[in-house]
C-alpha cells in the first residue's frame, strides 16, 4: 500500500511551526538530515513497524539510535549480558506462582493490569489451586496495589537506599551465611524478619520475582537475578521484569535481530557499534556531537527529558508540547489505535498484531520514516 | 525469461541424473529443454561446474525470541563478527537476520528451517524470518509441554490433540509440530531435576513415551506431510543413546524425525565413563525405515546453545564459556541459552566430534540422515563446508583426528571408518531428502516443474571452499549469489501447512485461553498484514 493512498489529508505537520503538507514536511526533515554531520533518532517510541523502518533510515544516514527508555532498558539488559538470569512469562507467573515476590515502587505504572493478571488467586494451571502469597519489599510507605483488597506482606518499606542492603543481607540468609549486625534505619530488615522472608522464598513452590527498572539501581536489579539463582538450587523461582513503556521491549527486539545490539547503536562507521555511554542521547546532544535529533513519540505525548538546541525534527502524538518548535513536526497515529501495529504486549510477554482501535488517516512512524527517505536522495536539490 | 545453464554437471538424484548436461529455467520455474527450438534469452556457459537444487536446511535456530536473546546477551560476539578477518572463529556467527539469509544463500542453500518456535511466540519468529533474505523459510511450533495438551492426555482425549495440532499450525503459520524434551520441561517446573521417556510428569500422570506417541499419530493423521520432530529426553548425557533407542523403538510403523541425534549418541564405556555410541544408534537407524534422523555435528570453536530443553540447559549452566546463561519457564517450553565452547583437546568435545561422524559414516542411506549441526548447538551453520569436506574425503579427517586426544578416539570406531561420501549421496541429504521429508515436491530437485533454485559450485580440491563460495546462486530463478558474493537480495517467503481446524476446537481454545490467561485465544495470530512485506508466506498441501 503506497503512503499517497492510505494517509488521508488530516494529516498534520508544521515547519518552523507554520502549517505544511506532510510532503512539504518529509522534504524539510530529509534536507536537515543530509546536511547533519551525525544524526540522532532519539525516544524512538515506536510499533515494530516503526523501529524497522527507523534502523533502517539510521544506517543508510549513518545515524545514533536512542530509545528515550534505554537507561532502564539497559540495566536490565546488563544482567543478561553479565551473568546468569531466570525468567519467565507473565502468563507462566499467572497461572504457577505460588508466592509473588515484588520489589520497590512503579509496578502498576509499568504494568497496569499486575493486579488483574498476576495478584488475584490463581489456579494452577493443573487445576491445583494454590495459595497465592504475596511479598512486597521496599515499597514507599504506605504504597497500594490500586484496586487489591488481598493480602500483602510488606517488608522495609521506606525509601529506596536501603534495598541494596536488606537484598544482599537476605541473600546472605537464603545461604544460610551469616551477616553482619544491623544498622539502625528503619528500613533496614532486621535478622529476624530476614530469616522469615527467606523461609518463604525457600518454602516457595514456584515463586516470581516481580520488578521494574525504572524503579532499581543496576547493583539491585544483578543482586535479585542472584537471590533467584541461588533459590534455584533447591526450588524453583524465577523473575519478571516488567517491560518499560513505549513499546521499548519491541524496539529492542527488532533492534536485536536487524544489528545485533541493543539500543544506543551507531551505524557512523559503516558498521553498527553499540556503545552505551557514547551514543547515550543526553550527552549526545550535551556534548554538541549531535547537530540533529529525530524524536519519536507516537505512544504519548512525551517530549525528551532535555532541552535540545539543535535542529530538531518530531514525529510525534497529536499533543506533544515542545519546549521550542521543532524545526519540522509530523503528527502520527498511535499504534494499535490509529492504525494496526505489532508491538510488546506485557499481558503476553512478546510480541503481538493489534488492529486499530480507532482508525484514522494519520501516518505511522514507519510511513512518515519511509516518506523521508524517499526524499533523502532529492534531499540537498529540489523540493520532494 | 528462459536461462540456458549449459554443460554443467548435473547432480540430482530425485530424478537419477548425474550427468553433463543442460538446466532449463522459465522465470522461476524448471523446465525441460524446448523442444520447438526456443532460444535462451540468456546462456550461462556452466561447463566444469556442478548443478545441484538449491539446499534445503531442516534444523537451524536462526530466528525467534530465543535466537535473539542469544543475540541480546552476547554482543562481544557481533562485534567480532563485524570486525574481525574471516579466520578467527566467532566471525562464523551469522549473527542478523540480513547476515543468515547471506551466508546461507552464499553456500547454496535456498530454504532453511527454524524448528523451535514456541506457539506463542510465532508472530516474532516469522517478523524475523521476513528479515531474513534471499532464502524461504519455515517454522515447527512446539507442543508437548504445554497444559492444553498434558490436560488432554490427562483426560484421555487423545483424538482431540489431532484438531489441537490443526489449530496451533493454523495461528502460528507453522509447517510442523516438534516436541522438546516431552514432558520433562514441564516437570522442571515442578522442581524435577532429571526426566526420563518413562518417568511421570507430575499432576498429569502422563510419560514422555505416552505424549511422543500421542503427537507422532496426530501429526501423522492430521495429514502433516513433516513427521513429529522430537528432540528427546536425556540430551547429552553419558548412556543417553538407550533414551534414542528406546524411542526409535516406541515409533513402532509410524513416521518419526529425531532431531540431532548426536546429542544421544553416548555410551558409559571407558576411562571417563563417555564413550561412543554411535554404532548401535546407526544400526537402530538402519533397521527403522520410518525413521529418521538428523545429526547435529559437533565443530571445534565458540558457540551459544540455544535450545528450547530447559531442563537440560538448567543442567548445563555451570558449563557457560562465558558465564553467563538465561534459562525461561515459557508458557509451554521456554528457553536456555548457554553460550559454550568446544575444544579440539577435550576428551569431551572430542568424543562427541566423532559420535556425529560415526552417525553420517553409519547410516547407511542418505535419505533418512540429514546434514544440521542443529546450529548454533554443535556448531555455526557457516562451517557446513568443513563437514561437506570431512564427509566426501577420510584423509581430512584423519587429518583432523590426528590433532584430537587418542584416548578420546579409542573409544569412538571413527579412526576405522573409509566411507567418503559421493557428491550424489550429499545432493540427496542436503537437498532430494529434506524435500521429501517436509513435504515439498517442487524443491529439492532439478526436474521440470521445480522451483528455480539452483546451486551451482566449481569443484576444487579443497572441498570446503567449493562448498563455501557457491560460483552461481539463482532463488526463483533470478540470480542471487555470483562467485560467493550476494549481487541482490531480495526476500523470500515462509512456507507454512494449513491443515482445517474444526470449529468446535477454535471455541474450545477461546475459552481455554479466557478462562486460563484471561486473553482472546487470537493473541498468537500471525498476519500477513504485520509481517512488512509483500506475499511473505507460501502454503503447502497437507496429505489428503
Amino acid at each position: 500500500m503506497s503512503l499517497k493512498n492510505s494517509v488521508s489529508a488530516e494529516a498534520t505537520a508544521s515547519i518552523d511551526g507554520a502549517p505544511a503538507s506532510l510532503d512539504e514536511a518529509a522534504m524539510a526533515a530529509a534536507r536537515l538530515l543530509a546536511r547533519s554531520r551525525q544524526p540522532l533518532i532519539a525516544g524512538l517510541g515506536a510499533d515494530v513497524g516503526g523501529a524497522r523502518a527507523a534502523i533502517a533510515l539510521a544506517e543508510r544516514i549513518g545515524g545514533v539510535i536512542e530509545h528515550m527508555h534505554s537507561a532502564a532498558l539497559l540495566r536490565d539488559l546488563d544482567c543478561l549480558r553479565e551473568t546468569g538470569i531466570m525468567l519467565t512469562t507473565p502468563g507462566e507467573a499467572r497461572v504457577r506462582a505460588n508466592v509473588v515476590l515484588l520489589v520497590g515502587d512503579g509496578l502498576t505504572e509499568a504494568w497496569p493490569a499486575l493486579n488483574e493478571r498476576l495478584l488475584r488467586p490463581p489456579a494452577r494451571p493443573d487445576g491445583v489451586d494454590v495459595a497465592r502469597r504475596i511479598v512486597w519489599l521496599a515499597p514507599a510507605i504506605d504504597a497500594r496495589i490500586r484496586g487489591f483488597e488481598g493480602n500483602i506482606e510488606i517488608w522495609g518499606a521506606g525509601r529506596g537506599a536501603t534495598l541494596a542492603v536488606n537484598l544482599a543481607a537476605l541473600r546472605a540468609r537464603v545461604k544460610n551465611r551469616r551477616i553482619a549486625s544491623r544498622q539502625s534505619a528503619r528500613s533496614e530488615l532486621p535478622l529476624s524478619a530476614l530469616d522469615a522472608l527467606a523461609a518463604t522464598l525457600k518454602g516457595a513452590r514456584f515463586g516470581v520475582a516481580v520488578w521494574t527498572a525504572a524503579s532499581l539501581g543496576a547493583l539491585e536489579i544483578e543482586m535479585l537475578h542472584g537471590l533467584v539463582r541461588d533459590l534455584n538450587e533447591t526450588t524453583r523461582f524465577s523473575t519478571l521484569p516488567l517491560a518499560e513503556p513505549d513499546n521499548s521491549a519491541g524496539v529492542l527486539a527488532a533492534y536485536g535481530w536487524t544489528t545485533g545490539f541493543p539500543v544506543r547503536t551507531g551505524f557512523g562507521a559503516g558498521f553498527p557499534i553499540h556503545d552505551p555511554w557514547r551514543f547515550d542521547a543526553e550527552r549526545l546532544v550535551a556534548s554538541g556531537e549531535t547537530d540533529c535529533v529525530l524524536w519519536i513519540s507516537a505512544f504519548e505525548a512525551s517530549p525528551p527529558a532535555w532541552r535540545s538546541a539543535v535542529n530538531f525534527i518530531a514525529l510525534c502524538e497529536r499533543r506533544t508540547q515542545f519546549a521550542e518548535t521543532p524545526n519540522v513536526r509530523i503528527t502520527v497515529g498511535r499504534p494499535g489505535v490509529d492504525h494496526d501495529a505489532v508491538m510488546h504486549s506485557s499481558d503476553v510477554g512478546t510480541l503481538v498484531a493489534a488492529t486499530a482501535s480507532a482508525r484514522s488517516g494519520a501516518p505511522s512512524v514507519a510511513q512518515a520514516l519511509e516518506r523521508i527517505g524517499a526524499c533523502l536522495e532529492d534531499a540537498s536539490a529540489r523540493p520532494c | 525469461m528462459l536461462i540456458r545453464i549449459k554443460g554443467a554437471h548435473i547432480v540430482d538424484p530425485a530424478n537419477r541424473r548425474d550427468e553433463i548436461g543442460d538446466l532449463w529455467i522459465r522465470d522461476d520455474t524448471i523446465v525441460a529443454a524446448p523442444q520447438d527450438g526456443a532460444q535462451a534469452d540468456e546462456t550461462v556457459d556452466a561447463s566444469g561446474l556442478i548443478a545441484m537444487a538449491g539446499g534445503i536446511d531442516i534444523h537451524s535456530h536462526i530466528a525467534g525470541a530465543n535466537v535473539n536473546t542469544a543475540r541480546l546477551m552476547l554482543p562481544e560476539q557481533h562485534r567480532a563478527h563485524a570486525r574481525r578477518p574471516a579466520e578467527t572463529p566467532l566471525s562464523k556467527v551469522g549473527w542478523t537476520t540480513f547476515e543468515t539469509g547471506r551466508l546461507y544463500a552464499e553456500m547454496g542453500f535456498t530454504t532453511v528451517v527454524e524448528p523451535a518456535v514456541a506457539p506463542h511466540n510465532a508472530l516474532h519468529a516469522h517478523l524475523e524470518l521476513a528479515d531474513t533474505p534471499i532464502i524461504d523459510k519455515a517454522i515447527l511450533a512446539i507442543l508437548g509441554n504445554d497444559d492444553f495438551v498434558l490436560s488432554l492426555l490427562r483426560s484421555g482425549e487423545t483424538s482431540a490433540i489431532r484438531d489441537h495440532i490443526a489449530w496451533t499450525l493454523q495461528s502460528t503459520r507453522a509447517l510442523g509440530i516438534k516436541v522438546v524434551n516431552a514432558g520433562g520441561v514441564a516437570a522442571f517446573k515442578d522442581n524435577i531435576r532429571s526426566f526420563s521417556f518413562d518417568d511421570v510428569v507430575p499432576y498429569y500422570g502422563v510419560t514422555s513415551r505416552a505424549i511422543v506417541k500421542a503427537l507422532q499419530r496426530a501429526v501423522h493423521e492430521a495429514g502433516v506431510p513433516h513427521p513429529l520432530h522430537v528432540h528427546c529426553n536425556n540430551l547429552g548425557l553419558p548412556g543417553n543413546f538407550e533414551t534414542a533407542l528406546t524411542t526409535i523403538a516406541s515409533a513402532e510403523d509410524l513416521p518419526l524425525h529425531l532431531a540431532h541425534l548426536q546429542f544421544y549418541g553416548y555410551g558409559k564405556e571407558g576411562p571417563q565413563g563417555f564413550s561412543s555410541a554411535a554404532p548401535q544408534l546407526a544400526e537402530a537407524v538402519n533397521a527403522a525405515k520410518n525413521v529418521t534422523v538428523d545429526v547435529g555435528q559437533l565443530m571445534f570453536g565458540q558457540t551459544v546453545t540455544i535450545s528450547s530443553d530447559v531442563l537440560r540447559q538448567f543442567s548445563a549452566r555451570g558449563q557457560a564459556r562465558p558465564k553467563k546463561y538465561a534459562i525461561a519457564d515459557g508458557d509451554s517450553n521456554g528457553f536456555g541459552i548457554v553460550p559454550y565452547e568446544y575444544r579440539a583437546g577435550s576428551f569431551h568435545n572430542a568424543v562427541q566430534f566423532a559420535v556425529g561422524l560415526e552417525l553420517f559414516l553409519l547410516i547407511n542411506d542418505p535419505w533418512r540422515v540429514f546434514f544440521t549441526t542443529d546450529h548454533p548447538n554443535g556448531a555455526p551453520f557457516t562451517t557446513y563446508p568443513e563437514i561437506f569436506a570431512l564427509l566426501m574425503d577420510k584423509d581430512v579427517r584423519a587429518e583432523w583426528a590426528s590433532r584430537l586426544p587418542a584416548d578420546a578416539l579409542a573409544v569412538t570406531t571413527l579412526p576405522s571408518l573409509t566411507r567418503e561420501y559421493t557428491l550424489s549421496e550429499i545432493a540427496t541429504m542436503t537437498r532430494a531428502a529434506p524435500a521429501k521429508l517436509l513435504g515439498l515436491p517442487n524443491r529439492g530437485h532439478l526436474g521440470a516443474g521445480a522451483r528455480a533454485d539452483v546451486a551451482l559450485y566449481r569443484p576444487a580440491k579443497d572441498i570446503a571452499q567449493m562448498f563455501r563460495a557457491a560460483a552461481r546462486v539463482y532463488k526463483d530463478g533470478e540470480l542471487v549469489v555470483d562467485e560467493g558474493e550476494v549481487t541482490r537480495t531480495r526476500y523470500g517467503r515462509a512456507l507454512h501447512v494449513t491443515p482445517v481446524v474444526e470449529a468446535s476446537m477454535q471455541r474450545r481454545m477461546t475459552e481455554y485461553y479466557d478462562e486460563r490467561y484471561g486473553l482472546p485465544s487470537d493473541f498468537m495470530r500471525v498476519p500477513q498484514g504485520a509481517i512488512g512485506r509483500p506475499q511473505p508466506f507460501e502454503v503447502v498441501a497437507c496429505r489428503s
